[in-house]
Formats: structure tokens, C-alpha cells, sequence
């Protein structure tokens, strides 16, 4: 690709940017969300049409007009989500959408056919066997050997590893060498820099649309592809503050159980303590704070509240109660994206804002909503705004207003910056700091483990359902989690 | 809570009604002498006077993503209940009462699989939408009950105070009720909000369960009214009373802009929607128009209804963007999103 720039409306998505695939080398494309990564792809695979530049293929200029256009230069693309049919079964999934093989399917042929792209990719599995019980990583493997059956030259991966285990990356990774071994030549995006790390022979990275730099992997560093995506130094990423906790017990739950889910889960937080969960993903971490806001209700153990005993059975007593929990997937259950900013922030306070008539007094909400946006600088034109307009980040300040607006004692957090630009994540950073400091209690998850290291006070691991451990502040560190988290040594 | 920018993207759907509204009366006016007089309006509103009573709940009702198939269904069971007591000698005021009661039981029969089983609520309400009606021909099988008390049947005929009957001010109190509920109260802003995301709504605390179920309840409630008054302006029932009328219900409000996907749609809209099939199909006959021609025109009515906001979106997406395949547009206005623009409308909303 050559010299692409692309404009949406008044933002300048890509200026610029060059990248050279060669067969037979995985390509890393780092850098922040926003960064440009998404419309580069979209680019490549013919979703949109560059503003300016060329992609040349074998030293020519190619037009893709449309994702089918690139399917035929040979270009593929697989994603975080595996696009799947379930109730069809595993080699059909792989030829899907391949015509010109006749009117009637070879079964026969087509069996074949799958069973050798799939050893060829050093996997066994039965073909015949319906793609619904599959695992995601084997959902993955069998988007690849559909690239493969496609006589795919180009493989764009982005994010593939973001919903596996380390197990599964491990095999995705010996996958991926495998192609790259048969001269496909692979765009690798990921977040996690380790793993970019372990299989990339090529690292560029972006920024702001822009390209900051492009090095074989072996001249890169972790520090400066940081700097490089970040555009400063690690120092400042975090707003970290001394403990600030007091020795108030807010809440203590012992041997909470969700059979099948998690079980025996027990820790205090304190006044003004930032309770961190750390594990991988699928651990039970959203499990357990599903169970104190009352979604799904635990089946066994103790919740003492502000000192009282509580059994939390709807997410409508939990906010009673003086509980919040501000969701990781904010788009689906923390927002009702079409409703404007000051409905979303008076939700769960609603009834606040109603008169002696059962009218819903607006103006009181406009002023509701004027503070918070004061408050978090959520950059909106008007509060009136539907909230789906916003960015992630003003997305995220809007659910936590609506959050603050009940006046939460204890605030659960899950993944609250997944998701958002680096300045977004500092300034909601340094609202939790802000907010434990008036004494809330908070528990955190993050799979982001420096954020959670430099957020929490305590760190408590789950793994599979499981607490392995609480740590504190002098305790934790990257390995220690780690350990703990997957179980190993 | 609305601004004068909001109003400009919710009234659009609205506005357009309207000028309808106002080219069907002056077509009307002008090709007969008798539609402009009071007792061809109410007439007018008397022949339908049940269906427009029940658009009010249904329009609360796929505002929340629901819907309600068996109104009609239950509308003849209520009726029909009420004549089997009458004719079993009790007392017309007590059968009246346990019609209306029965209503509410089935209408809460139908919330509570909706809202608590977690059963869709178009397969629910077309079980008991045969149920209904089974229940009602049980009852009446093929006899047809009348001669009821001379106060009764009088609840059906105009003249009930001034030229108005008993069922136009039921309409006219229950929409001004409907109104003020709907967009100004906080139960009319939870049935946006879980017509919109019921997730989120949960997640926000909001009692989905118990809005949906009282939702049902009263559209029970309202539908056995509706069977009443019918039987009143009837002055007979039959078990196949109201047969069908759900659809034209429905029609009318999916007609005033209200979303089939729920979150959308305004009271003002429904009413409109009333006004234009109303007149419209009044104005049909007074021309000698046949009952199943006005229905095709409602019906073109109703495809035009969907067409129109959809054409005129991508209309003024062309506008912006030249012309592209539709493929590409949707992917363009995905990765706008996060844009502060304010170019593609908003869905109407509270």
C-alpha cells in the first residue's frame, strides 16, 4: 500500500501511510484505538475506497472495490469474532461462499477437500461435525482454513487473540507460523504487546492517522513501541495515588458460590479502597459483580453491607442499596445509545426528578446533566445529544455520570476503559482516584494489568471461577498475578 | 428535555400526516356536501370508535417492543362473557364488571409469559389470540344474544351527552390520559427506554418485568372495554364479534410512525394516523367507495408509511455523500459514528 490517506467528514483517518507485505512475513500493525488501524484494513479488504494512494499487488495497481473484489486478488481477513454459521457443519463453514463448484455439493469432494487444508494446517478435527460446539479458537482455525481454501496470498488477523486463552493463542501462534511458512504474507493486529512481540518479523506502528514508524521487530522495544504509540513516555499513562483507604468496612462477602460460575469467593472493601480483579477473561471476575448488583443472583454465601446482611436478588435493590455497576459492554447494557445524554444520566434517578404531578420535571435533568458534563468534560455540543454520537470515552464518562448521580457507596467498574483513547483512559483514571478519595468503595476489573496494578490497593486473582488470592500493593506484580491468574507455577 | 433541534427530526413523520390529513379533508370537502357537518364526524369516529380506543394501548405497547395480537380475540370474549351472564339473569352492572375483570386476568395472563416466562411476545399473543376467540364461540356457539337494558345499548349511540356518545369522550379522556403518560411521566419514559435497549433498562434498575406486565394488563383492561362498547353499539353479540380488528388497530399505529422494532414513535403521530384513516375512509364512502378498495388505499398507506422515512434518510444520504452503493454508505455511517454530527436524524424519542 502506498502513500493512503483517507478523510471521513473532517477527521483525517489515515495521512499518508505506507506498508510492504512480503510473502512469508508476519507484519504487526500496532497503535491506539483511533489510531487508524480499522480504516487501513477496511481499506485493504475494499470496504472503503482510499481518498488518495494506490495498493499495488505483485508491483501492480489493483482497484478493490468490494470485500468479494479482494477475496479474488487473493486478500482475506479474520476478526476478534469469528463469523461462523453454527448449525452448518465444519467443512461447509470453510467453503461458504464459494460458488462455481456446481449445482449439486460434492459432499465427498468437499470433505476431502477440508480434512487436507486442515492437516495442512497441523489441526485434526472432524469435519463433519457441527460448527456450534466448536471453541472459539476452533472457530478461528476454521476461518483460517477458509482464507487457506480460498488461495489466500494477503491474511489480515485483527485481534485474533483478544477472547483466547494463553493455551489458545500458543496454537493460533503455531497457525499463524505455519502460514507464514507457506508464503502467505500476514497483517498481525493485536493490543497485547508480548505477543506482538513473539510473532512478528515487522512492527509499524500509527498514530493519529498518521505513520510513526516501521522496523523489523528485532530493532524495537517494548519502551519505545510504547512511546511510539502513545506519544510519551509509560510515566504518565497512569494517575497513580498513595492508598488513600480508611479502615471503615463497607462490604464483606464470604464464600460467595454461583454453582457452575464461581464459587467461594470472599473479601472486604473498605471506605475509600479500590479493590482490583484481576484474571483472564471468562475467570468469573463479571460473574461476581453480576451477583452483587443482583442480575444474577448468587446461590450460596454471605454479602454484609454497610453492616448489614443483604441478599441482592435485582439490580433495582442494588442501586437502593447504594450500588453501581457500570458494565464493560457500555454500547449494549450501559447506554441507551438513541437517547440523549441528559435521559441516559437521570435513568436510575428518575424518579428523583418527578413532581408532585408524576411529571418528569426536564429542566431539573438538564441541569443534572449540565453538571456532570461540566464536571467529567464530556465533549458534547449539547446534552441533548443521543448518546451513540459520542466516543467511546464520552460514552464511558456518560455511564459513569449516570452511575455518580445515584450516589453509589460502593461503585464495581468492569473494564471501564476498554476501549477508549489514552487521554479518555488518564481522565477516567483520575475520576476513580478522585472518587475513592471521597471515601466510595470501588471494585475494579481490568484486564489491563498495569492499569489494574497501579489503580488497586488490594489485587484479588480469580481464575476459572476460582480466587487465587488477594494481594497487596507490595505484593503484586506483573508475574505474580500472571501466576496466579493461569495456574502455573 | 426536547429542543427546537430535536423537534425538527421528530416531527418530520409527523408533519407529513398531517399534509395528508389536510389533502384527504379538502378532497373530502370537496366531493361531498355532507361531510362537513357534525353528525358526519361523529359518525365518523363512531364507526370505529373501538379500533382508535385500542391504538392508544397498542401504541404503548410496540413502543415497547411488544406486540399484542389478541385485543380483537379478547374483545369478542368479553362481549361474549357479558351476554351469556346477561342471559343467565345476572344483573347487566355485575356481568359488565366481570367482563372487565376477566380482561385484566387475560391480559396479565398474556404479561406474565411475556415478562416473566421471557416468551416472545408475538407467539404468545397469537396462542391466545385462538384461545380468545375459542373461549367466546364455547360460550355463545352459534347463537347471537341481544335485547339488552335500553341504558346499555345506549352507551353505543350518539346523542350520549350533547351529539357526543359515551365512547368518544371514553376516547377523548383515555388519549389525553395516554398523552400526558406517555411523554411526560416516568413510566412513559421506561416503556421508551426498554422499547429502546431492555438491557440497559435492566441494568439501569428499571422494572422491565412489571412495566411489560402492566402493559398487558391494561391492554386486556382496554380491549374488554372496547368489546363492551362494540356490544353497546351493536346492541347483539355473536362469537365472532370484532373478528380481525387487530390488524387495523395495528395498522394505525405502526401508520402514526411508530417503529415495529420498538423505542419510537409519538402519541401525537397515532392520533394523526386515527384522523387521516378515519376521514379517509369516510370521505371513500360518501364517494361510493367499497369497503375492500379503502382497505388496499390504508394499505398502500401503511407500505408508504415505511417507505418514505426509509427513502427519504437515504435521500439526504445521498445528498452528503454522492452516490455510493448502499453497502458502503452503512459502513461509513458505522465508522461515523463516534462523530458529533448531526447530519443523520435522530429516532424520535420521549
Amino acid at each position: 500500500m502506498r502513500e493512503i490517506s483517507k478523510r471521513f467528514d473532517a477527521t483525517q483517518a489515515l495521512d499518508h501511510v505506507s506498508l510492504k507485505l512480503y510473502p512469508g512475513q508476519v507484519h504487526a500493525l500496532l497503535g491506539e484505538n483511533g489510531a487508524g488501524k480499522s480504516t487501513l484494513i477496511k481499506i485493504m479488504t475494499g470496504i472503503h475506497p482510499p481518498d488518495q494512494g494506490a495498493i499495488l499487488l505483485d508491483g501492480r495497481p489493483v482497484q478493490i472495490d468490494n470485500p468479494a473484489q479482494a477475496q479474488t486478488y487473493g486478500i482475506a481477513a479474520i476478526y476478534q469474532e469469528p463469523i461462523i454459521f453454527p448449525d452448518l457443519n465444519v467443512a461447509e463453514n470453510i467453503f461458504i461462499g464459494q460458488q462455481g463448484r456446481g449445482a449439486l455439493v460434492n459432499w465427498r469432494r468437499m470433505y476431502r477437500e477440508a480434512d487436507a487444508i486442515l492437516a495442512s494446517l497441523g489441526v485434526q478435527f472432524d469435519v463433519r461435525s457441527q460448527a456450534r460446539g466448536l471453541t472459539l479458537a476452533q472457530q478461528q482455525t476454521v476461518e483460517i482454513a477458509k482464507a487457506l481454501s480460498m488461495k489466500t496470498r494477503v491474511l489480515i488477523m485483527d485481534e485474533p487473540t483478544a477472547s483466547l486463552s494463553l493455551h489458545e493463542v500458543n496454537q493460533l501462534f503455531k497457525l499463524t507460523r505455519t502460514l507464514r511458512d507457506q508464503g502467505v504474507a500476514i497483517l498481525f493486529i493485536s493490543h497485547r504487546l508480548e505477543e506482538i512481540f513473539e510473532i512478528a518479523d515487522h512492527i509499524t506502528i500509527l498514530r493519529d492517522g498518521k505513520l510513526i514508524s516501521s522496523a523489523p521487530a528485532s530493532e524495537v522495544t517494548t519502551e519505545s513501541a510504547i512511546r511510539d504509540m502513545v506519544g510519551r513516555e509509560m510515566e504518565s499513562f497512569f494517575a497513580k495515588d498513595a492508598a488513600h483507604h480508611s479502615d471503615d468496612l463497607l462490604l464483606s462477602v464470604r464464600g460467595l458460590t454461583k454453582h457452575g460460575v464461581f464459587s467461594g469467593i470472599s473479601f472486604d472493601i473498605h471506605r475509600g479502597e479500590v479493590l482490583g480483579f484481576a484474571g483472564l477473561v471468562g475467570s468469573g471476575r463479571t460473574d461476581v459483580a453480576l451477583a452483587l448488583f443482583g442480575i444474577t443472583p448468587a446461590d450460596e454465601g454471605e454479602i454484609i453491607y454497610n453492616g448489614q446482611r443483604v441478599t441482592i436478588h435485582s439490580p433495582d435493590q442494588a442501586t437502593g442499596l447504594g450500588i453501581a455497576y457500570v458494565p464493560e459492554d457500555r454500547r449494549e447494557y450501559g447506554l441507551v445509545l438513541p437517547m440523549s445524554i441528559a435521559t441516559n444520566i437521570s435513568l436510575p434517578m428518575l424518579r428523583r426528578y418527578v413532581n408532585r404531578l408524576g411529571i418528569v420535571d426536564r429542566r431539573r435533568e438538564d441541569v443534572t446533566a449540565e453538571e456532570y458534563r461540566e464536571r467529567f468534560t464530556i465533549r458534547a455540543p449539547s446534552i441533548r445529544l443521543a448518546a451513540s454520537k459520542l466516543s467511546g470515552g464520552n460514552q464511558q464518562k456518560v455511564v459513569l455520570s449516570k452511575w455518580l448521580n445515584t450516589e453509589p457507596r460502593l461503585l464495581i467498574l468492569d473494564e471501564p476503559t476498554r476501549g477508549i483513547d489514552v487521554g479518555a483512559k488518564a481522565e477516567v483514571h483520575h475520576i476513580i482516584n478522585q472518587l475513592a478519595g471521597q471515601g466510595l468503595g470501588i471494585l475494579l476489573i481490568s484486564s489491563d494489568l498495569p492499569e489494574a496494578l497501579a489503580m488497586s490497593d488490594r489485587l484479588l486473582v480469580m481464575r476459572e471461577g476460582r480466587q487465587m488470592g488477594i494481594f497487596s500493593r507490595a505484593e503484586a506484580n506483573q508475574e505474580v498475578v500472571m501466576t496466579a491468574a493461569m495456574g502455573v507455577g | 428535555m426536547i429542543g427546537k433541534r430535536d423537534w425538527r427530526g421528530l416531527l418530520r413523520w409527523e408533519t407529513l400526516l398531517a399534509v395528508i390529513l389536510v389533502l384527504v379533508i379538502a378532497a373530502n370537502i370537496s366531493m361531498s356536501e355532507h361531510y362537513l357537518g357534525v353528525n358526519n364526524f361523529i359518525n365518523l369516529f363512531q364507526l370505529s370508535i373501538e379500533k382508535i380506543i385500542l391504538a392508544l394501548i397498542m401504541a404503548f405497547i410496540i413502543i415497547n417492543a411488544e406486540i399484542d395480537l389478541s385485543v380483537a380475540s379478547l374483545m369478542g370474549l368479553s362481549a361474549c362473557l357479558f351476554a351469556w351472564l346477561y342471559a343467565k339473569d345476572v344483573p347487566p352492572e355485575v356481568a359488565i364488571l366481570a367482563a372487565l375483570v376477566m380482561g385484566a386476568i387475560c391480559g396479565a395472563f398474556n404479561g406474565f409469559w411475556i415478562a416473566y416466562a421471557g416468551l416472545p411476545s408475538l407467539v404468545v399473543t397469537l396462542a391466545s389470540l385462538v384461545m380468545f376467540r375459542g373461549g367466546a364461540r364455547i360460550l355463545l356457539e352459534d347463537r347471537s344474544i341481544g335485547l339488552f337494558p335500553q341504558w346499555f345499548n345506549n352507551l353505543g349511540q350518539p346523542n350520549f351527552v350533547g351529539p357526543f356518545s359515551f365512547g368518544i369522550i371514553v376516547f377523548a379522556v383515555l388519549f389525553v390520559i395516554s398523552l400526558i403518560v406517555l411523554h411526560f411521566t416516568a413510566f412513559g419514559r421506561y416503556v421508551y427506554i426498554i422499547g429502546n435497549n431492555r438491557h440497559a433498562a435492566r441494568y439501569a434498575g428499571i422494572k422491565v418485568r412489571q412495566t411489560k406486565m402492566i402493559l398487558f394488563t391494561v391492554s386486556g383492561l382496554v380491549a374488554s372495554l372496547g368489546g363492551l362498547l362494540l356490544a353497546a353499539r351493536l346492541g347483539t353479540v355473536r362469537a365472532n364479534l370484532a373478528e380481525e380488528f387487530e390488524l387495523d388497530v395495528i395498522t394505525m399505529v405502526l401508520l402514526g410512525g411508530v417503529s415495529i422494532f420498538g423505542g419510537t414513535g409519538t402519541l401525537i403521530g397515532v392520533g394523526l394516523s386515527i384522523l387521516v384513516v378515519l376521514n379517509l375512509r369516510n370521505g371513500m364512502s360518501l364517494a361510493n367507495y367499497s369497503g375492500n378498495i379503502q382497505t388496499a388505499v390504508v394499505g398502500v398507506l401503511l407500505i408508504a408509511s415505511v417507505l418514505l422515512p426509509n427513502l427519504l434518510r437515504d435521500a439526504r444520504r445521498w445528498q452528503r455523500l454522492g452516490f455510493r452503493s448502499r453497502e458502503v454508505l452503512s459502513a461509513e455511517e458505522e465508522a461515523q459514528e463516534t462523530q458529533p454530527t448531526d447530519t443523520v436524524g435522530t429516532p424520535a424519542n420521549s
